[in-house]
């Protein structure tokens, strides 16, 4: 079932009370009545800054995609380490691995990098013959520790990351596998563009398990579970994000605010707080499942375009891919 | 009758053999763009928009499809798609349309950009 938001801050908003802007390597200060700072990195090194992960230590790996390499940003210095990936490089999404090290869906050189976290040694898994191009785009580590991902050209993938060993196995509806989760029962789960699905994926067989969101080409980009097996999916046509309860079964949904919002990526934090992307906007939007309320925060350059947003506790980040970018937004506890 | 059908079957395979030999370059490239883009302007709900009759058409002009800003700015300016631009697009998408939605395509050579651009334009 649909239901329409209750809109807080919305257009009005984009104006937003809520909303503090700081440049390049300024730290952010608290609004007075505002739960919320924004702070934005200039990190020119990161060409196409693109995807984010905490990497463990306080600092944040980002994807180059339009350079070719990982960068590891310490906003506490606003220094940028960069690790060239190789010739033609061209990294879409990472995650940081059980053990310790950056994992990077490398689709320039079809791809799966390990970058580690102490050394930043680089090293390949490349695909098998056969499966040129999957157009690599986000990884995921199972509770086993096998790394999933997903290639956008209609294939998910499984790494055994201590001997190497790549399966392949096609995604239903061929073309389409792009955003991708594990929720805290340890299922995977991921959206596919094209074959507008949601979908299960069987970890002991590679078969999967197709969930139709209830608008019908809705366009599901990413998905990410919150903290009760939720998974909760940015729709890229309709403009929603919605959630599918994996235990019950059931649906909701949400416009975002806007005459024709697009929402490209979804983030849920450690508070079960959803975080969106909106390229109509131009913005990030934070929704919140219990109060069903949006807040709209603006980037302050045109052409931000955040394709994905992860986070830490009280820190919720972004890659500005089309202004070479970071972006965090602070969650201030009350005093 | 046998060998005339064994030698059948045989013409089957090697015209078959001759048709896919004769796919393009660009088309087999251009597989790599279809989870976003088709050749059909009736395909609705792509993420990208159809990509037919594109050369020389102004770029953001694709009927009915709801582009990004920096798209909507290059079609006032009535930008056009040609080969040089289409290349230097492909090689890197914000490089000419800068805040456009497309990410750069992954995984294809100078080589497989020319391809693809040839066999767009061509269609």
């Amino acid at each position: 079932m649909l239901r329409r938001s209750f809109l807080k801050f919305g257009f009005a908003g984009l104006a937003a009370p809520n909303l503090i802007l700081r440049s390049a390597q300024a730290t952010g200060q608290t609004q007075p009545g505002s739960p919320f700072i924004v702070t934005y990195f200039e990190v020119p090194e990161i060409k196409g800054s693109r995807d984010v992960t905490d990497a463990g230590d306080g600092t944040i790996w980002v994807c180059g995609q339009r350079n070719g390499v990982l960068g590891r940003f310490d906003p506490r210095t606003s220094q940028t380490k960069v690790v060239p990936l190789g010739d033609g490089a061209a990294p879409h999404g990472v995650v940081r691995g059980p053990d310790g090290a950056a994992w990077v869906t490398e689709g320039g050189q079809n791809a799966i990098a390990r970058v580690d976290d102490k050394t930043h040694k680089v090293d390949l898994f490349k695909l098998p013959e056969g499966r040129e191009r999957a157009n690599l785009n986000t990884p995921v580590f199972d509770k086993a520790g096998m790394l999933w991902f997903t290639g956008q050209n209609g294939i998910v993938g499984r790494l055994d990351p201590k001997s190497g060993k790549m399966d392949i196995f096609d995604a239903p509806r061929g073309a389409g596998p792009y955003g991708m989760t594990r929720t805290p029962s340890g299922e995977i789960w991921f959206a596919s563009l094209a074959g507008n699905y949601i979908a299960r994926v069987n970890t002991q067989s590679g078969s999967f398990t197709v969930v139709d969101p209830p608008t019908q080409g809705q366009g599901a980009r990413r998905v990410w579970s919150d903290s009760k097996n939720r998974i909760w999916v940015s729709e890229w046509n309709s403009g929603q994000v919605s959630s599918f309860d994996s235990e019950s079964g059931s649906w909701k949904g949400w416009k975002l605010p806007g005459d024709k919002p697009r929402t490209y990526s979804v983030y849920v934090d450690d508070a079960d707080k959803v975080w969106l992307t909106d390229f109509a906007l131009n913005s990030i939007v934070r929704f919140d499942p219990l109060t069903e309320e949006f807040s709209s925060f603006p980037s302050n350059k045109p052409g931000a375009n955040v394709r994905q947003m992860d986070g830490r506790t009280g820190e919720a980040w972004g890659g500005e891919s089309g202004t070479n970018r970071l972006v965090r937004i602070q969650t201030v506890k009350p005093a | 009758m046998r060998a005339a059908s064994a030698a059948l079957v045989a013409f089957c395979v090697i015209a078959g053999g001759a048709v896919q030999a004769q796919e393009p370059v660009g088309a087999a490239i251009f597989k790599t763009c279809q989870p976003c883009h088709s050749l059909d302007p009736a395909q609705a709900g792509m993420a990208g928009p159809h990509l037919a009759k594109l050369g020389g058409r102004v770029l953001g002009s694709a009927e009915g499809f709801d582009y990004s800003p920096a798209f909507r700015a290059a079609k006032a300016r009535g930008l056009a798609w040609d080969r040089e631009r289409l290349l230097s697009y492909l090689a890197d998408p914000d490089a000419v349309v800068p805040g456009g939605w497309m990410s750069p395509p992954a995984g294809v050579s100078a080589a497989d950009r020319a391809a693809v651009t040839d066999y767009l334009l061509g269609k």
